[in-house]
């Protein structure tokens, strides 16, 4: 499983090329600063350094990006945390519980737990793909797309349990959220829903409908709030807070090992990835907890398994794209967009031919994430900074950024115009009790559920039960969602049977 | 025996469960016009019927009885609500004007708008905040991406 040779191969590489470290703490800090600019992505942070990477050698020109994905993935959990703004898809339940948090004046220590878990997540995962890199590789070969569309709907169905007080309308929200995903050209060549409008041929702008369904939506509710941690004593920066937080992380070890090891599963699924990850591992959590009500409002554990998971899906997605070639997402795209601006091609016959280099990357990667740590510490520190500022500040200039990133996304006003329709539908969602996330992620999944659906019609010739007979893979998946539904309502019952027994007479 | 009436209307959920209805109907209408074949409808024609089902399940909570559990934005003033509409309005003057008259007059009279609706009085801090964030984000954003920002006065 483990090549020796490489391995020593791969540190005597690391030690005789002292230009792969000095990239790390700049890649790191470049992560942090976009992640936690609301409206920069990860990929848009990696994208705008990939030029830079040009005149690198390979390995530092490598390492310096996925310093950048390091940073950048904890990054965005800050705005996460302290506005409820989400950087990227991959944070989405980390607002869930961090968000609460902060507005129970526990910011400092839900940034320590952010911090930890995600440092702890990436260690977990590259350690796993250090072990696992062979037998990955051959798994998700294999996924076809009745595999795909039976995690997608898997994740689509785990909405159900973070639907909140009313299910229909946690369903319909994920249902519109589809039905809006798949507007535009299907796979088959079909043009739907677009009402002659030219960028909806493409589909939804995703980035903007997101970030006007999550944050601009969210911050319309705020317009009546002065700060946002209504109690003054509350507003202030505690550098021992954020030390305890990090100390708290440490009292979940399964919830940061479930979230890993989903984390790593998941991200390594090309198309799904930590999207799908940090909700899953959220919703597993949730599930798994003696006191799953308290969860959505400033839950640490909730935090912990949304970022543990988030974080290791960089392992995942780093795997998959080492081993066949295919990126995960944006960011695992640019890096191989870097791998071919430097004559190399991501794949099988790569990691045949340079584990030393593979064996390298996640040596650095371990570096990475240790050195996120401290440098994450001092980030921090700096972003709590940002609970002081009036809202009457930051709404304005939040929404401004957010539209000025949803432009340069989509390179026209297709992106602000997107980001105030979907502000206005999240808006008035939360307003209703429609759960957000839903559509969010079934605005998200759309596509893929229509494109792997379409794609099992075509291979099965409409037989899908004697097709599925045929992919065990398939029946393991959906037997393993019908069980996680099971479960679900069994521990719904007993708790609901607990509350009853629990009523004073 | 009572006057009143037993259920009331929310208005709000109303609009936006017949927003979404019939987004949901024009959408399925649209993808039958173009094509009926099974590669076409295969998940918008059965999620279109399961998500106009829900629909009509959530219908009976646009009216509530009186003595139902409060929707999440009851005791919500006038006045608030209209500052929430006041800022979606700007919002979306900001997105259409953005490229027609330019990034730095539309920040620069977004920001003084939707301060004076959040709440700030001092005319003074106002435009000085709004000229100071508008010039440091047009040279600060300009610089990182290399989208070219349509501008009139920077």
């Amino acid at each position: 499983m483990i090549e020796l040779d490489a391995v020593s191969a791969a540190f005597a590489l690391l030690s005789s090329d002292l230009s792969a470290w000095l990239y790390l703490l700049p890649g790191l800090v470049i992560g942090l600063v976009f992640g936690a600019m609301p409206g920069i992505s990860i990929t848009m942070a990696m994208a705008f350094a990939l030029p830079a990477t040009l005149y690198m050698d390979f390995l530092p020109a490598i390492i310096f990006l996925t310093a950048i994905y390091t940073g950048a993935g904890f990054g965005g959990s800050v705005p996460a945390v302290l506005m409820n703004i989400p950087g990227t898809s991959s944070a989405v339940a980390t607002t869930f519980d961090g968000y609460p948090m902060a507005r129970a004046g526990r910011h400092n220590e839900a940034l320590g737990v952010a911090l930890a878990s995600s440092v702890l997540g990436c260690l977990g995962s590259y350690l796993m793909l250090f072990l696992l890199i062979g037998p990955v590789s051959g798994l998700v070969l294999k996924l076809g797309p009745l595999e795909m569309f039976a995690v997608a709907i898997w994740g689509m169905l785990l909405l159900g349990s973070l639907a909140g007080t009313y299910l229909a309308r946690g369903l319909l929200a994920g249902a519109f959220g589809v039905l809006l995903g798949t507007v535009g050209f299907n796979s088959a060549g079909f043009i739907r829903g677009t009402m002659g409008i030219p960028w909806l041929l493409d589909g939804v702008p995703q980035i903007p409908a997101m970030m006007g369904l999550l944050a601009a939506s969210q911050l319309i509710g705020l317009v009546n709030t002065t700060y946002l941690i209504t109690d003054e004593s509350a507003r202030k920066i505690s550098f021992g807070k954020t030390l305890s937080g990090i100390r708290l992380t440490f009292r979940f070890p399964w919830v940061i090992m479930r979230g890993s090891i989903i984390g790593v599963l998941i991200g390594a699924i090309p198309g799904v990835g930590s999207s799908i990850s940090n909700l899953l591992s959220y919703s597993e959590t949730r599930r798994n907890s003696d006191d799953p009500d308290s969860f959505g409002k400033g839950n640490p554990a909730g935090v912990i398994a949304a970022e543990a998971a988030n974080s290791s899906s960089e392992g995942g997605a780093m795997g998959t794209m080492l081993a066949l070639g295919i990126p995960g997402g944006g960011a695992t795209a640019i890096l191989l967009a870097a791998f071919a601006m430097h004559n190399i091609v991501g794949g099988p016959s790569f990691i045949a031919n340079n584990k030393d280099i593979v064996y390298a990357l996640i040596f650095s990667n371990f570096a990475q994430a240790v050195l996120l740590l401290f440098v994450g510490l001092g980030f921090v520190y700096v972003a709590s900074y940002i609970v002081r500022v009036p809202l009457h500040y930051l709404i304005p200039s939040v929404l401004v950024v957010s539209n000025f990133g949803a432009y340069a996304i989509e390179g026209s006003a297709a992106g602000p115009i997107t980001l105030w329709v979907f502000a206005i539908l999240g808006w008035a969602m939360l307003r209703y009790g429609y759960p957000v996330a839903a559509a969010v992620v079934g605005l998200l999944l759309g596509g893929l559920l229509e494109s792997n659906l379409l794609r099992t019609y075509q291979i099965s010739g409409g037989d899908y039960v004697d097709y599925a007979v045929q992919r065990p893979g398939a029946l393991i998946i959906f037997a393993l969602m019908l069980g996680s539904i099971a479960l679900q309502a069994v521990s719904k019952r007993r708790r609901a049977s607990k509350l009853s027994a629990g009523k004073p007479e | 025996m009572s006057s009143k009436p037993r259920r009331k209307v929310v208005w709000g959920h109303l609009v936006l469960l017949s927003v979404i209805v019939v987004t949901v109907i024009a959408y399925l209408l649209d993808a039958r016009g173009v094509s009926t074949l099974p590669t076409n409808l295969l998940l918008i024609q059965p999620l279109s019927i399961f998500a106009l089902i829900l629909a009509a399940f959530i219908l009976p909570g646009v009216f509530p009885r009186k003595d139902a559990a409060k929707e999440p934005v009851a005791g919500e003033t006038r006045l608030e609500l209209m500052r929430c509409l006041a800022l979606i309005a700007a919002l979306g003057l900001l997105a259409f004007t953005l490229e027609r008259i330019g990034f730095d007059v539309a920040t620069f009279l977004f920001m003084v708008a939707t301060m004076a609706i959040c709440g700030e009085r001092r005319w003074w801090v106002n435009i000085g905040f709004s000229a100071l964030f508008t010039i440091l984000l047009i040279y600060g954003y300009g610089t990182i991406t290399p989208f070219p920002f349509p501008l009139t006065v920077l």
